[in-house]
């Protein structure tokens, strides 16, 4: 009994700490300290990975998330500003929409997963645990491989790259200039 | 010989159906036996650094409190507690409290992963090395928070060059680490480790092991920040770099989780490229791998580890530090191409199929 219990535990544990901090996200008026909130929600969810027995994709969870999301969206508050801001109160324009767009993505997710049954599909279960499994049916070629759509996100991140690159980089003119003076 | 792994969280999962209660006393004490284990890892790192730093330079560093100096460091560590705990009237208290349990935290969750000997090791992962990769994320974010909430700017200037740092030489660490990760064909740490008993990776594994070694080295020493790369805490330009306004216990959380993070790196060579807990084996030399098999894993794995800390130090007493434009140059420009070429190599030998010591 207890060893079923402890999942259904730390199942909620997680769920309320998503919950809060998520809130505390969205409300919070110190930017970096919604950017800890947002760290705090996502390894969150790679815990609720570790729950559905998927250790590969937590990792990369953490991996992706936060310490590389999370990581760039410090950087960039601490080029922008130093010192401590606070946000200004949304104008009550603003308010109303944003009311209105999450009250109405909130009944539309809400009649969606009242609609369906949810009847677990079982159509090519990956073995579990296993990094290997992954890692061949991504770049397996046959029916229920996943090789296209592993190098069109492989095409999609070189686009990103190279578009990173080209804004990054300083104009020709600029480039060469005549004399240095440091 | 084959080496059956047991860590400790399956030992608790075995004692869990029988009685949860004595596997929750389990849990507990392991959590003290890490705790104490990361204490007196750390005093001793400390005290090392600063007796081989003291005869590199030929003195003798700490002699009066207890034999040679030994009690020193828990003086110092007494002291360090007692002292007065300061938050900047202007800092974000919140994220300057938070931000040395962060870096504390992300050196914490890697030391759970490490595989100490075959029945030493707290959690033995699928994906160990994906894992070690991204908990050890977390201490950046650390001392980006530690060095912004502090509101100097010194801590902060700390702050951006050590995250810069950190974040470029993550890739050329990761790049290296892929190469064993190609070779052993496993995440898993423990799996690493024996697939290493024919010989190390560094030599086994065609001259891209002893590159890739380099590698790891030499970015691993920018990612804990080390001299020569110490550039985030330069003394003469930046007082202390991030941790400037820190004091008393938080303080020694960041200097703390700074020595240990050296063990960590000094541990994931050794597991990598050194064989970790493996004892020396040549090829199929009978008699020399019996003898070797003598001494016992654990003792190999703190051999090959000590062995790399002192290295790393050595490293502080014999390079200069590096300028922040030099720093970057050497990753992007020579580390990172170095590392792409390697990798590229080692997908080859491995397609092939040709090992030095054939299995």
């Amino acid at each position: 009994m207890l060893a079923s219990a402890i999942p259904t535990l730390v199942f909620y544990l997680l769920a309320a700490i998503s919950l809060t901090l998520a809130w505390s996200v969205v409300t919070g008026r110190r930017i970096l300290r919604a950017a800890v909130s947002l760290m705090g929600v996502l390894a969150a969810s790679a815990g609720l990975y570790l729950l559905l027995d998927s250790p590969f994709l937590a990792g990369v969870q953490v991996l992706v998330y936060v310490g590389g999301i999370v990581v760039l969206l410090v950087f960039a508050v601490m080029l922008t500003r130093t010192t401590e801001l606070l946000e200004d109160h949304p104008t009550r324009g603003r308010q109303i929409i944003g009311g209105a767009v999450a009250t109405g993505f909130f009944l539309l997710s809400y009649n969606m997963m009242t609609a369906d049954a949810f009847v677990g599909r079982t159509l090519s279960p990956l073995p579990k645990n296993d990094v290997a499994a992954i890692g061949r049916a991504l770049l397996d070629t046959g029916e229920n491989g996943y090789a296209l759509p592993f190098e069109v996100v492989s095409l999609l991140l070189l686009a990103a790259m190279i578009g990173g690159i080209v804004i990054a980089r300083k104009p020709a003119a600029a480039a060469k200039p005549e004399a240095f003076h440091g | 010989m084959s080496w059956p792994v047991k860590t400790i969280a399956e030992r608790t999962g075995d004692l869990l159906p029988g009685s949860p209660w004595t596997a929750s006393v389990y849990v507990l004490l392991t959590i003290l036996a890490v705790t104490a284990f990361m204490t007196v890892t750390g005093l001793v790192l400390i005290y090392a650094e600063r007796k081989i730093a003291a005869h590199f330079q030929c003195r003798l560093g700490p002699m009066r409190v207890g034999w040679h100096g030994v009690l020193q460091t828990i003086a110092d560590a007494l002291k360090l507690l007692l002292k007065e705990d300061i938050v900047p009237r202007d800092a974000d208290a919140l994220l300057h409290i938070l931000a040395p349990v962060l870096s504390f935290a992300g050196m914490l969750l890697v030391m759970i992963a490490l595989p100490m000997s075959p029945s030493l090791q707290v959690a033995d992962m699928n994906i160990g090395v994906l894992y070690v990769t991204a908990v050890s994320g977390l201490g950046v974010l650390g001392i980006l928070l530690g060095g912004w909430s502090s509101n100097n700017k010194w801590s902060l200037l700390g702050a951006m060059r050590a995250g810069a740092q950190i974040i470029s030489y993550e890739v050329s660490a990761t790049l290296a680490l892929l190469v064993v990760v190609l070779f052993s064909g496993t995440l898993q740490l423990s799996g690493i480790v024996q697939s290493q008993e024919a010989g190390w990776w560094i030599w086994r594994a065609h001259g891209c092991g002893i590159v890739a070694f380099a590698i790891f080295l030499i970015a691993g020493t920018a990612e804990i920040n080390r001299t020569p790369f110490d550039l985030a805490e330069g003394e003469s330009e930046l007082t202390a770099g991030f941790h400037t306004e820190y004091s008393g216990l938080r303080f020694s959380f960041f200097f703390l989780s700074e020595f240990l993070n050296m063990f960590v790196l000094a541990a994931m060579t050794s597991t990598l490229f050194l064989g970790g807990w493996m004892p020396l084996h040549i090829g199929h030399f009978a008699v020399f791998n019996g003898v070797m098999d003598i001494i016992p894993p654990g003792l190999w794995f703190t051999l090959k580890t000590t062995a790399m800390i002192f290295l790393i130090m050595w490293f502080r007493w014999t390079f200069p530090r590096l300028r922040v434009d030099q720093l970057m140059r050497l990753e992007w420009k020579i580390l990172l191409p170095i590392g792409f070429v390697n990798l590229f190599v080692s997908a080859a030998c491995v397609v092939t199929g040709c090992y030095f010591f054939a299995r």
